[in-house]
């Protein structure tokens, strides 16, 4: 159970996050996971100073692009890069872009996150 | 214009001892500007913890860092019981509490000693080092190990701490606050450190809050804001107070670690004072349910943030590690940029990096 | 055998090198140089450069990306050599061996000597595992016991 979880959609993502940014909250992290067909994105922030989280969730396509808000959080650079890469979320205008070579080496698995992917993972224990 | 330079800092480097290449652009010994290239120390643990069963991966949480291990593990089994959810026995909130906080004493002299050991100050590294051996010595008594102390489990803590080890603990931590005090001391006053890192890396109050910063470097930026204030564990019942420092430089940022040395030495003594009797753990009920929880702790470097999420089976679906140093690498982006190369090291170590944290 | 060889079995100086290790070992292999271990009283110092050490000592399981890193710092150190692997992951790839970014062992990549088991590694384990490497170069520079 999230607390304080809004849903939204990609349309509004940069509406809401300027929201968080005009009132000087902090950005703390992404998460994705991965739905079967969907994917779920959520962004958590926390307002500063105090320590309650604040979640907007989003659920889009695996082929669909959401537009970045490092533009906003340069912070969240990071985060984006590392969604793109585990699991193929493309993501518009991310003010550095390391091209899915972030974390993951020339020769790593492509997308290992995802779960239907057979190069994920190398088996059980 | 003068020539540009473009430098790799990393991976492999005398002052870090673990692999980040920072590829440093300098006009006449000042940087222009600085790209981080990550991906040395990433495994993939993430994806490792879904599919093991979900009490095996607390060996694989407390391995994403070798230093917070300790506060890994713990922060893995706070998460996965906020997803029936179930509580833990107060006792066992306390020993996690003491062990959380001895490990960020001996996190925070490791950083101490780098420092002087960046600045050149070889003597005092030795020593931040020799006390810190004291403080191990209590860690290895009490769980049994050095470094991966493995002693959180889903429910409560492995190990007990009985009256004849408390003595002895409390003993050697007034001995070790004694020492350190002393060469905190040294190193706040001293004339050349104060030459190398006052006024060096500032980072406004704004600046550090829009780049997510956490942790020490937060607050020596003057933002009060530290995720013990939450309450958890068994700090809402010792009258935590967060260590906050204004002038968002390399000093300030080593006056809060010191500072944060003493007080989590001060929260153990306090915590070993008020530890309650009874039990130290409960027999989770099944598998966790489909559900999903969010927690987040203070570690030495900063808050981690661990997402879980059940699907009713013995295994996760999705696990997910925000560590504080990969929320701290973005300021360096703003921090490096007109500061002299000589500067560099310091610069990078004063936000306490750790990659294996940051990479999983 | 000459002044040098002589020095490199009495006074190894040492590599380190972390590849995508959990630090743990990394903080006692330099818990070794520290005053309550001190290997400095055995003439083994520990260098940045890979151009000056004897004796390279890693930590950590390999993966994709430190891979060519790790094979061009072995290269980069001057004959005779050793290779200490330092900790479970690094023998053999320990806790993540199923982890996807991970090829494995050092021994994966470079030719090791010694290798030390613990995770963590304890310092005495370290030293020992030194002091095995050192008995093994002197025979390969020909000062042999």
């Amino acid at each position: 159970m999230i607390e304080n979880l809004k849903e939204i959609s990609k349309d509004t993502l940069l509406q809401e996050v300027q929201k968080f940014a005009d009132a000087k909250a902090r950005f703390v992290t992404t998460v994705c996971s991965d739905l079967g067909d969907k994917l779920e994105v959520t962004y958590y922030f926390n307002y500063s100073p105090g320590v309650d989280m604040v979640a907007l969730r989003m659920v889009v396509g695996k082929d669909e692009e959401v537009p970045s808000i490092s533009g906003i959080y340069l912070t969240a650079v990071l985060s984006e890069n590392e969604m793109f890469e585990q699991f193929g979320l493309k993501v518009k205008d991310m003010a550095i872009d390391f091209g899915g070579l972030m974390l993951l080496g020339k020769d790593s698995p492509v997308k290992p996150m995802v779960k239907d992917d057979a190069a994920a993972g190398k088996g059980g224990e | 214009m003068a020539p540009r330079t473009i430098a790799p800092f990393g991976p492999q480097h005398p002052v870090l001892p673990e692999p980040i290449q920072l590829k440093i652009t300098y006009e006449n010994e000042k940087v222009v500007d600085v790209v981080p290239a990550l991906g040395y120390g990433h495994r993939g643990i993430e994806k490792a913890c879904e599919l093991n069963e979900y009490p095996k991966n607390i060996h694989l949480c407390e391995r994403i860092c070798g230093i917070c291990s300790c506060m890994h593990g713990i922060s893995y089994c706070e998460v996965v019981e906020r997803l029936w959810p179930m509580e833990v026995p107060p006792r066992a909130k306390y020993l996690r509490t003491i062990w959380s906080e001895m490990s960020r004493t001996h996190s925070h002299l490791l950083w101490l000693g780098l420092l002087a050991d960046a600045l050149g100050f070889e003597s005092m590294f030795m020593q931040f080092w020799r006390i810190r051996e004291k403080v191990l010595d209590l860690l290895e008594m009490t769980c049994g190990s050095r470094v991966t102390q493995s002693v959180s489990v889903v429910g409560g803590v492995r190990r007990d701490i009985d009256d004849e080890q408390k003595k002895i603990c409390i003993r050697t931590l007034q001995e070790v606050r004694q020492e350190a005090e002393a060469l905190i001391n040294v190193l706040a006053t001293d004339p050349t450190v104060k030459a190398r890192t006052v006024g060096k890396g500032v980072l406004t109050k704004e600046q550090a809050i829009l780049l997510g910063n956490n942790g020490p470097h937060l607050r020596a930026s003057g933002v009060k804001e530290d995720c013990r204030m939450l309450g958890m564990q068994a700090y809402g019942e010792l009258g935590f107070e967060p260590v906050v420092e204004t002038d968002g430089d390399c000093y300030a940022r080593a006056l809060v670690r010191a500072r944060e040395t003493l007080q989590a030495i001060d929260l153990q003594l306090e915590a070993f004072s008020k530890m309650p009797e009874g039990e130290i753990y409960v027999r989770p009920k099944g598998s966790p349910p489909a559900n999903e929880a969010v927690y987040r702790c203070e570690q030495a470097r900063g808050e981690v943030f661990y997402y879980a999420k059940g699907n009713g089976t013995r295994k996760l679906e999705r696990l997910r590690v925000r560590t504080p140093t990969f929320a701290n690498i973005p300021s360096l982006l703003v921090m490096l940029p007109g500061s002299e190369l000589a500067d560099v090291p310091i610069i990078v170590l004063s936000i306490d990096p750790c990659i294996s944290c940051t990479e999983r | 055998m000459g002044i040098i060889q002589t020095s490199q079995v009495k006074s190894p100086w040492i590599l380190h090198f972390c590849n995508s290790s959990c630090n743990g070992c990394d903080i006692e292999v330099l818990a070794c140089l520290t005053p309550l271990y001190d290997v400095e009283r055995f003439g083994i110092v520990n260098m940045g450069n890979p151009k000056h050490a004897d004796v390279m000592v890693v930590t950590g399981p390999v993966n994709y990306r430190t891979a060519r890193v790790l094979k061009n710092l072995y290269n980069q150190i001057p004959d005779p050599k050793m290779v200490i692997a330092v900790g479970a992951c690094a023998s053999t790839g320990g806790v993540f061996h199923n982890c996807y970014n991970i090829l494995g062992g050092v021994d994966k990549v470079i030719p090791v000597d010694v290798y030390v088991p613990g995770c963590a590694a304890r310092p005495e384990a370290i030293i020992d595992g030194v002091v095995l490497a050192l008995q093994k170069l002197s025979k390969a520079v020909g000062v042999a016991k």
